[in-house]
């Protein structure tokens, strides 16, 4: 049941993140979704074996979040979800590919480099797209979509789906609260009644979801939302931001950036 | 001031076949009217409602408003005209702050962001929720969110206002309050609610709707002072008619 109310929360604690007056949030959407895009394409590209080259990509993402000044723990748990599925996906790796590899001065089984790695991409993955929508509101991302020649019916349904999942937790709650305050010490919802209350939210957030529509309806929409007929223009700032990004992810992911610096940090040293 | 009129002929609706929630509705409403639609639950007072802004456009006799039929072809002229606030106000309210759900409808209508944003302002003074501009709509307070989803058809600036209920979830100062802003709005506005204190300060005529039929359409106040007629309709009288006892402080 806190479940529940923990999404919703979460749902509108993202949308309070992207309204945010922070000069991360003003960046032109259609330029943080292309990197973000370009960010990822790179990221997945890496050799499995490349543990040390896809450490450097790490940039970005710790970049976005002190520039956007977004909290890193935040980030981290939205990995609760995806870290499992990957570790899962990553692990027959470490018993498959069994050839020898000399790391460190230790005789070590690939399989453990390509795990990491898998990892590794999953976690940037995760915090690109995160630093995406802690940054961009819903509009302005399907504005940029619009701008990417994304078919305006598919960009609705995306628009709507989202604000339709607020509208079926919400009465997905409002059920288990009134479930929950008439069975007392009760743990959970009983097996019993799962088909009754999966058949009645439906019902409800069809009913929700159609009074929202006529809202809609009487409010002068007719399938296209407003903000996307607003025109955000290019700054100056904006391309600057992109050259720079696009440069550095192009130049991270061509050269082996971090063992050079390593290189020259400990020639430096020693 | 405006010239629109709703007349309304042998209305007859039903959600089911054969099971007819309105029948034989006729009356007319004109110029600055503010009419009272009373009846008890369930008597079809939020669906003639949604029949007039053409959210059930399958009925049969005659609704027009300004002379215009309402039927699928016409409804989006129609609805540019209608201001209908729900009856729930998270229906009503869909985006994530005060400001976007007051500048939706406004939007929708291709208006310049400066125009929009004079909109907004103006529709958010009436309804005295300045306050609440830059605020998220799921931190609101049920009152809040009353006055939000008021101002957010307010600012379309229609000529017809439809309220369902619109005093539900208020306390008495935002009660005040949504009366002054109803009695402030000159234009044509149709009341559906039972809180018949409320119709009584805001509307100067009434309709009483039982049995999916019109039983009386009158002056407000002589009506809701037909304590037998209410009773028999399933009502009280209003209860600052009742007589009702007050404690006083000593």
């Amino acid at each position: 049941m806190r479940g529940i109310d923990g999404a919703i929360y979460e749902i509108h604690g993202m949308d309070a993140l992207a309204a945010r007056k922070q000069w991360m949030n003003e960046v032109h959407p259609l330029v943080k979704l292309l990197l973000t895009l370009g960010y990822i394409v790179s990221v997945v590209s890496f050799s499995r074996y490349d543990v040390i080259g896809l450490t450097g990509m790490a940039v970005y993402p710790l970049a976005g979040f002190l520039l956007a000044e977004l909290s890193l723990r935040e980030g981290c748990r939205r990995l609760r979800v995806v870290l499992p599925i990957v570790c899962l996906m990553g692990l027959p790796d470490l018993f498959l590919d069994r050839q020898p590899v000399l790391f460190l001065g230790l005789q070590v089984n690939a399989g453990l480099f390509s795990m990491l790695t898998l990892v590794e991409k999953g976690i940037f993955a995760v915090f690109a797209s995160y630093l995406l929508i802690a940054t961009t509101s819903l509009d302005k991302l399907c504005y940029a979509l619009r701008l990417l020649h994304v078919p305006k019916v598919l960009v609705t349904q995306f628009m709507l789906t989202y604000r339709y999942i607020t509208v079926l937790l919400e009465e997905a709650e409002r059920m288990t609260q009134a479930y929950a305050l008439r069975a007392n010490g009760q743990k959970g919802i009983r097996f019993k009644v799962w088909g009754s209350l999966t058949g009645l939210l439906l019902l409800r957030g069809m009913d929700r979801a159609e009074n929202v529509y006529e809202a809609m309806l009487l409010r002068g929409y007719e399938g296209d939302y407003g903000y996307l007929r607003e025109k955000l223009p290019f700054r100056f700032g904006d391309i600057l931001y992109f050259l720079f990004w696009a440069a550095l992810i192009t130049a991270f992911s061509i050269w082996p950036l971090l063992p050079l610096v390593g290189d020259l940090i400990g020639r430096i040293w020693i | 001031m405006s010239h629109i009129r709703i007349d309304v002929e042998g209305l007859t609706f039903g959600y089911e076949k054969g099971k007819e929630i309105l029948s034989g509705i006729s009356f007319h409403a004109a110029e600055s009217e503010s009419v009272g639609i009373i009846g008890e639950n369930g008597v079809g007072k939020s669906t003639l409602l949604k029949l007039l802004a053409g959210l059930c456009p399958e009925y049969t006799g005659s609704v027009r408003i300004e002379d215009i039929p309402v039927e699928k072809s016409t409804l989006s002229r129609i609805r540019s005209r209608i201001g209908y606030v729900f009856q729930d106000a998270d229906s009503q309210l869909f985006m994530n702050t005060v400001y976007e759900d007051v500048a939706f409808a406004p939007r929708n209508y291709g208006l310049p962001e400066k125009e929009v944003e004079r909109r907004v302002e103006q529709a958010l003074k009436m309804t005295g929720a300045e306050h609440l501009k830059e605020k998220q709509i799921y931190r609101m307070s049920g009152g809040e969110k009353k006055l939000v989803s008021i101002a957010s058809v307010l600012s379309m600036t229609p000529d017809i206002l439809l309220l369902d209920e619109p005093s539900g979830a208020l306390d008495p100062k935002n009660r005040r309050n949504l009366i002054r802003i109803l009695n402030g709005f000159d234009h044509l506005k149709l009341i559906a609610s039972h809180d018949l204190d409320l119709i009584l300060e805001t509307c100067e005529r009434a309709v009483l709707l039982h049995g999916g039929r019109i039983v009386k359409d009158g002056p407000a106040e002589e009506l809701l002072t037909d304590g037998k007629l209410l009773e028999e309709c399933g009502l009280e009288l209003p209860l600052c008619l009742q007589g009702r006892r007050t404690y006083k402080m000593h």
